[in-house]
């Protein structure tokens, strides 16, 4: 009966249990929430990226039949403005001015989204436009003036350096350096934002449906932005369909929609459309990075110069500003899993005329792997050396773990070397380096990249983090059966199936006998939600916690109703029993039953039911996952277009919960690393006019421009509950910089290298010519 | 109601419906908002994403670029009407067992595709797996195990 004491759960490539609901389109999303006599909202948001606003006529628009109420800043003005650490917030519809396009001005409450969507072209509004402020390095020095005028357009300086930079950076034998930049991205998720909100008629407590990654932290911010007692609003997240980050934020919308709510004691619904998401979601990167490498005649990396500059947009994103952490935590981790041993970073963070800049997957980590990678690969370059040799010379070695990297973050151990040799082994790397040549003689441009990352993860302060500890309940009702409770807010990743198997191998139950509940600040302890790649590790180490403190529980109800001793107890598919002597055994059902109805019998010192709640926080402060990327890409050097035709993983996330749903996560990142290296981008016209507008103009991957792929996978446990890593966005920080790479190997006759994502087919010929000409 | 209504008869899911709709209104609006088969989801209202396909007699159209009036007499299948009246369809069974979802909003729509294609092509090759699916958009899987599920639908399970 040993085996009954493994996990038989973790690690298993269990199916889902959320799927059969959104198999069968019984899924409940936010636009799938409708309540008699519900209200629709519509914005009318800036055409001006930057404007004074000279006169607003509201009347038509008020008059139209249909219409329930239009607001402006003057019935709702409530600012997003964390005073402790900016300088500017943004009214949640614009005060006097307007800052960017698609800045939320005027909300008309109607009927129905037609009717409102009628009314808002009868809205009339003066605007004296100024000239936008639309480019980063110009920012930097206040050109051409103030986005706001009581302070200067940086809004985040940092400066870090090791002791001994310079002399070991001039001393080097070798340098190079280049400007690596990112440009405008979002998640797109394929569900659009939306909130809705309604007054309880019974408690006339405010009720906001949100599509967000955060419940707990939506609820405090709609308490304190509308000044509403937090036990008076109750946050319930529905179905949500893609967060990628994006839905981490609060954002203006929400806090009308709210507000709308209270005003008119009717229910009120807001769903973006794809044009206002591409406009008004966080955008995500925005990096412009110049950088100094020092190296030896060896390729061994001795130093790295980086001034790391990112476009935050007009105002801060609530509660944080995506520029920061795209900068900050790539100071931080910008060496990556190699040994080297200076760096100094300087950092600008800019305001501008452009949309709120927030977080989208691997926030900092696909300009720092492309400037990490990139780096490696122009050293090895220089010194005519072959890249996969470079990484050789410079990653990690196993024995230096725990190993401290030049900006003080402390890895954890990892298979860095394993990973990057079972890489190459998977791509077949020597094969493809001499059938590379000869492809290169008869005109074919095949290329290989390699992307060596650390993804730091459960760290105690992300964007989605709002704490560093996660908070579990699991409760047996009187019938055996288990309810657990958490504050994630999972968006797709498989939460209700990975956090049952934790808790069925503690508590020796069957997983169809669990039930996950999340999103609903009633039913779930406090959290801080999903994002940072935090819900398997501390997520599920709450709830290995919690059951954990259940089972012992369960222990010493079954010792004591079986007369035996509690070291004797083992547990497993819904019963308890003696070890060895199986036929002593009772169900996990009468163990219920005892505890909640036949309370005389409840073991001494045992509180009456089965219910734990148990908070979670690692003791590390962030625990790395590792792995490697290789893509191969061939280009055609006639058109430019660019096709990643293999693609292999290995990935070293700790202990596995599913390895199915991992891989599922790997595949969604590579793909979206696709998008980033050669399709998505954001583009700004010099009018600060956002001309990607459609899913005709801002292009996501489709099924034809990702591979298969083939994925290993490595554990190194971390010391944490379970020894899970988190691993959601370790596969958008390390693709992006492995297919720019595959890209540059496959124009190295053309000495060319990207410097620039995306890589669109005319940059391709343009490097191609350079050197063609 | 500032604008006027006509009644519309259609067939969806081999049910008759008679509604009174608005000339303007989507077909995925009168679906999801007036009939309440909230299974067909609006993802770019540009006929981009296909998150809202439905079938028109049997061909996979985007319910968000037909008015619900263009519908008129014809017969429409969401992804409630290919889900059996007990668990799941072959394919649902397919992309459950080959995790062919995460976040599921564009399931509906890459199921009407796909089923749709292996209807007319029941043993379709890879490249023409991929091809089919580039009109649905799915943000969550890079589509890896999609292709797995509609391929392990042939007949010789998924084998070349």
């Amino acid at each position: 009966m040993a085996q009954a004491m493994r996990p038989q759960m973790m690690g298993a490539r269990v199916s889902r249990v959320e799927d059969p609901r959104l198999l069968s389109g019984q899924a409940r999303y936010l636009d799938d929430i409708q309540v008699p006599g519900m209200l629709e909202i519509a914005f009318v948001r800036s055409p001006h990226a930057a404007a004074d606003i000279i006169y607003m006529d509201l009347e038509a628009a008020r008059q139209y039949p249909g219409v329930y109420a239009v607001l402006t800043y003057d019935e709702c003005p409530v600012w997003l403005w964390d005073k402790a650490t900016y300088e500017v917030g943004q009214p949640v519809l614009a005060h006097g001015e307007v800052q960017y396009v698609g800045q939320p001005v005027v909300a008309i409450v109607a009927e129905d989204r037609y009717v409102a969507e009628d009314a808002a072209e009868l809205v009339r509004i003066d605007y004296r436009p100024r000239t936008p402020v639309l480019n980063m390095r110009d920012a930097l020095h206040d050109q051409p003036h103030r986005v706001h005028a009581h302070t200067p357009n940086v809004f985040f300086h940092q400066e870090y350096q090791t002791p001994g930079f310079d002399e070991a950076f001039r001393q080097a034998p070798h340098h190079l350096s280049a400007t690596f930049r990112t440009n405008r991205q979002t998640a797109v998720t394929i569900e659009p934002r939306g909130t809705a909100a309604m007054i309880d008629p019974a408690s006339g407590r405010l009720t906001v449906y949100a599509s967000t990654q955060s419940p707990h932290r939506m609820r405090e911010d709609i308490s304190r932005l509308l000044d509403i007692p937090e036990h008076l609003v109750r946050v319930v997240v529905p179905e949500v369909g893609g967060g990628f980050g994006m839905k981490a934020n609060c954002y203006p919308e929400d806090i009308v929609v709210a507000r709308v709510a209270q005003m008119l004691r009717r229910p009120v619904k807001w769903v973006s459309d794809r044009t206002e998401s591409l406009l008004s979601d966080v955008h995500g990167r925005d990096d412009i990075h110049d950088v100094e490498v020092a190296f030896d005649a060896d390729g061994r990396i001795i130093a790295i110069r980086d001034h790391l500059m990112a476009d935050g947009g007009a105002y801060p994103a609530y509660p944080f500003s995506g520029a920061v952490g795209e900068t900050s935590l790539a100071a931080r981790v910008l060496t990556g899993p190699y040994d080297i041993p200076h760096l100094a970073t300087v950092i600008d963070c800019t305001y501008s005329n452009k949309t709120p800049l927030g977080a989208y997957r691997g926030v900092w980590g696909p300009i720092a792997s492309f400037i990490q990678e990139g780096v490696v690969d122009r050293v090895a370059r220089y010194l005519g050396l072959d890249p996969a040799e470079v990484r050789r010379r410079n990653l990690i070695h196993d024995d230096q773990f725990p190993y401290r990297n030049a900006a003080g973050m402390i890895y954890d151990r990892g298979s860095y070397r394993e990973s990057f040799e079972d890489a190459l082994a998977l791509i077949g790397y020597d094969e493809f380096r001499r059938q590379q040549a000869m492809d290169r003689q008869q005109g074919r441009y095949r290329g290989i990249g390699i992307s060596v990352f650390v993804e730091p993860t459960a760290m105690a302060s992300s964007e989605a983090g709002s704490v560093g500890y996660e908070s579990c309940t699991i409760r047996i009702e009187p019938s055996g059966r288990v309810t657990a409770a958490l504050g994630l807010g999972p968006t797709g990743q498989g939460h209700e199936t990975t956090m049952a198997q934790l808790i069925a191998d503690e508590l020796g139950v069957n997983l169809e006998d669990i039930v996950i509940l999340h999103g609903d600040t009633d039913s779930a302890p406090y959290g801080g939600g999903t994002g940072g790649s935090r819900s398997g590790p501390i997520g599920g180490g709450a709830a290995l916690v919690a059951g954990r403190q259940m089972r012992e529980r369960l222990i010493k109800y079954a010792a004591h109703l079986l007369e035996a001793g509690e070291e004797d107890i083992e547990l497993g598919h819904g019963e308890a029993w003696v070890a060895g002597v199986p036929e002593r055994s009772i169900s996990i059902r009468t163990i219920a039953e005892t505890a909640y109805t036949n309370v005389r019998r409840i073991p001494e010192g045992l509180p009456i039911g089965l219910e734990v709640t148990a908070r979670y926080l690692p003791k590390r402060p962030v625990s790395f996952s590792n792995g490697t990327h290789v893509a191969e890409v061939e280009v055609d050097v006639r058109t430019g277009i660019v096709r990643v035709v293999r693609y292999a993983v290995v990935n070293d996330c700790g202990r596995l919960i599913n390895p199915t749903i991992v891989e599922g996560q790997i595949q969604g990142g590579v793909a979206q690393g696709i998008g980033a290296v050669l399709l998505e981008a954001l583009n700004y016209d010099e009018n600060g006019q956002l001309v990607t507008t459609s899913l005709l103009d801002y292009l996501l991957p489709e099924s034809t421009d990702v591979p298969q792929m083939i994925i290993q996978h490595r554990e190194t446990p971390s010391d944490g509950e379970g020894g899970i890593k988190g691993m959601g966005e370790g596969s958008l920080i390390a693709s992006p910089a492995a297919v720019a790479n595959a890209i540059s190997d496959a124009l190295a006759p053309f000495d060319a290298f990207v410097d620039t994502l995306p890589v669109t087919p005319d940059m391709v010929l343009a490097m191609v010519q350079r050197k063609g000409a | 109601m500032a604008d006027e209504r006509s009644v519309v008869e259609l067939t969806v899911n081999g049910r008759p419906y008679r509604v009174e709709v608005s000339p303007r209104w989507s077909l995925a609006d009168v679906l999801r908002h007036r009939l309440g088969l909230t299974g067909t989801h609006v993802g770019c209202e540009q006929g981009v994403c296909g998150a809202c396909t439905v079938w028109l007699d049997g061909e996979p159209v985007r319910s968000c670029l037909l008015f619900a009036v263009q519908a008129a007499g014809h017969e429409i299948t969401t992804v409630e009407g290919i889900t059996p009246a007990e668990g799941l369809s072959p394919l649902q069974e397919a992309f459950h067992r080959h995790h062919a979802l995460q976040c599921g909003y564009c399931t509906p729509g890459m199921l009407l595709t796909a089923e749709a294609l292996l209807r007319r092509n029941p043993a379709p090759d890879e490249a023409t797996v991929r091809e089919a699916l580039t009109g649905n958009l799915c943000r969550c899987t890079g589509y890896q195990f999609i292709v797995d599920a509609v391929l392990s639908m042939r007949p010789s399970g998924g084998e070349d």
